[in-house]
């Protein structure tokens, strides 16, 4: 693997490190199955291409994207709260809808940004070579969410929505109210996914309709390989684990396709990711994996 | 206070699964009053405090807790003016939080919750000052995840905290069920002294008849959706588990059957 390659594997692993942050949030912390952010990361996406090349400032229209992916999330918490309907079917729901919606938004399948400023743009000229200021732009940003994640978790409205998804008759006992709960958590997730949605078209050059096709098992994938593998007590160290889940999630992938043996294609990258996600479940559930899990859950 | 009026609740109404559940319940328990709940199996105990916890909804009837009328109520919004310690010791607190993050979520509920970091200097000062009850070495352990404490343990804390704040109603869902015996005489103990101390209004489920004589203020029996009878004062101090059977009997003309009730 070239160092151009590394790279490039560590800047995705980063906008997918927030996507982590977000399913983290969502099936773990708020025990909602949120099926949503395959169609809120194209969302971010597209509202960041519509904006950027309208003219609007990259940083403004990358809060845009954001903004939207936590309206599209407090949308299907809200089908769930109000109208009970099943989480998973109402990220479904969602998710379905704005695959029809982020084409309207485009008006096409994609959308490139050429002669687009971008958020990286802003850094270049610091004297910085260029080839890392977006791996180290897209490092510190998914650290940054990393520790705001951590921080909006340790106050009161964080620990009430921990205890709404751990225990739910116990919260409402203890006055917290869960709907409410989860159509804030379930909106600051897909908020994260709508983020990483309209970085990942910056760095790419484009937005894409069909973009958001697996995000959901990259997310839980880095998920499940991060606090798997690292021992992870507290919560700073849980979604530190996300983050270094969704790294070297997109390694294994990368090594993957680059081994010529496997005679992989890059459009094998799903079946890959399926079969990863597969054998760390597998791996948990069986002996090495055992007592890892038994440590988690302790 | 807590008022139920003329509580009326049927369950899976209109299928043929349909059973009433409470057939016009009234009862006044007034403030500092200890109150103590039997009955058999789906007499309608547990549902009446569900109704005041806000679990349930009547179908008609109105509840009343401190002179607000609260039958409209959720239960996160009655948590302001009542708090409740289940019968299982895991639904009481939270098992992935620590000790003193389960006390945070408590005071909360009168204190309110923002955007402050929910551990704060106070948090832990209340929450060591009130562990110290418990004689347990629990106020040494604040950052211990809740999931590492026994079940009596968890009852024990369960109770502490649905005794923090300042909610002056404690409904009690035969919270000494789930324990051995001896844990279960340390918790009544322990809640004995708690009610004593701060003079709360109780709701006790209980289902074992001596129990019920021999805690609180008063007693009521409940038998299929409505209370048959409600000692209190001298009569009650005078009353026995077999004067209980024999009242029974007589009112209702058959032998009341449920052993849990005779034998606990």
């Amino acid at each position: 693997m070239s160092l151009y390659e590394l790279l490039g594997t560590l800047e995705v692993g980063f906008v997918f490190g927030l996507v982590a942050l977000g399913a983290f949030l969502s099936f773990r912390i708020l025990d909602f199955p949120d099926m949503t952010v395959e169609g809120s990361f194209p969302l971010g996406a597209a509202v960041f291409a519509v904006l950027a090349t309208a003219g609007v400032n990259p940083w403004l229209a990358t809060l845009c994207g954001t903004a939207a992916g936590f309206v599209a999330g407090y949308i299907t918490a809200s089908l769930n709260v109000r109208f009970k309907i099943l989480h998973i079917m109402a990220g479904i729901l969602v998710a379905i809808s704005l695959y029809s919606l982020n084409l309207r938004i485009m008006g096409g399948p994609n959308k490139p940004l050429l002669n687009v400023d971008t958020v990286f743009s802003s850094f270049e000229g610091f004297g910085i070579p260029g080839i890392y200021v977006t791996p180290v732009f897209l490092g510190i940003a998914a650290i940054a969410a990393k520790l705001a994640l951590d921080l909006f978790l340790a106050t009161g409205v964080g620990l009430s929505m921990r205890a709404a998804g751990a225990n739910p008759a116990m919260a409402s006992a203890n006055g917290i109210d869960v709907g409410r709960m989860r159509l804030l958590g379930v909106g600051i997730a897909n908020a994260l996914t709508g983020m990483a949605g309209a970085l990942f078209a910056q760095l790419f050059g484009a937005a894409d309709a069909y973009m958001g096709i697996g995000v959901i098992i990259v997310g839980l994938a880095s998920v499940i390989v991060g606090t798997s593998l690292f021992p992870s007590r507290t919560l700073f160290l849980a979604s530190l684990a996300c983050l270094a889940g969704a790294l070297l999630y997109r390694l294994a992938v990368a090594l993957a396709l680059n081994a010529d043996f496997l005679g992989l294609y890059a459009s094998d990258v799903q079946l890959v990711t399926a079969i990863l996600v597969a054998i760390t479940l597998v791996g948990q559930s069986t002996g090495a994996g055992r007592h890892i899990k038994r440590r988690l859950k302790k | 206070m807590i008022h139920l009026k003329d509580i009326r609740l049927t369950f899976n109404k209109g299928t043929p699964l349909e059973t009433s559940a409470l057939n016009g319940v009234n009862l006044q328990v007034p403030n500092g009053q200890f109150l103590t709940v039997i009955g058999s199996n789906g007499a309608g105990k547990s549902t009446s405090l569900n109704v005041i916890a806000g679990i349930y909804k009547p179908d008609a009837g109105n509840v009343l807790i401190d002179s607000s009328d609260v039958t409209s109520w959720s239960v996160h919004q009655r948590a302001r003016l009542l708090s409740r310690v289940f019968q299982d010791p895991k639904m009481g607190t939270c098992e992935d939080l620590t000790i003193l993050e389960n006390f945070a979520l408590a005071l909360g509920r009168t204190n309110g919750r923002g955007m402050r970091l929910a551990i704060s200097d106070s948090v832990r000062e209340q929450a060591k000052n009130r562990l110290k009850l418990l004689d347990l070495g629990l106020d040494k352990r604040l950052d211990d995840r809740v999931g590492l404490l026994s079940g009596g343990q968890r009852q024990a804390v369960s109770l502490l905290m649905a005794t923090s704040g300042n909610t002056r109603v404690l409904l009690l869902d035969e919270h000494t069920a789930a324990l051995d015996p001896k844990t279960a005489s340390f918790v009544m103990d322990l809640t004995r002294r708690i009610v004593d101390e701060l003079q709360l209004t109780v709701v006790m489920v209980t289902h074992s008849m001596a129990q019920a004589l021999q805690f609180g203020h008063r007693t009521v029996m409940f038998h299929r959706g409505n209370i048959i009878f409600d000692v209190t004062g001298e009569d009650r101090s005078k009353l026995t588990v077999p004067d209980l059977l024999a009242l029974f009997k007589r009112d209702q003309g058959e032998e009341l059957s449920d052993d849990a009730l005779l034998l606990g």
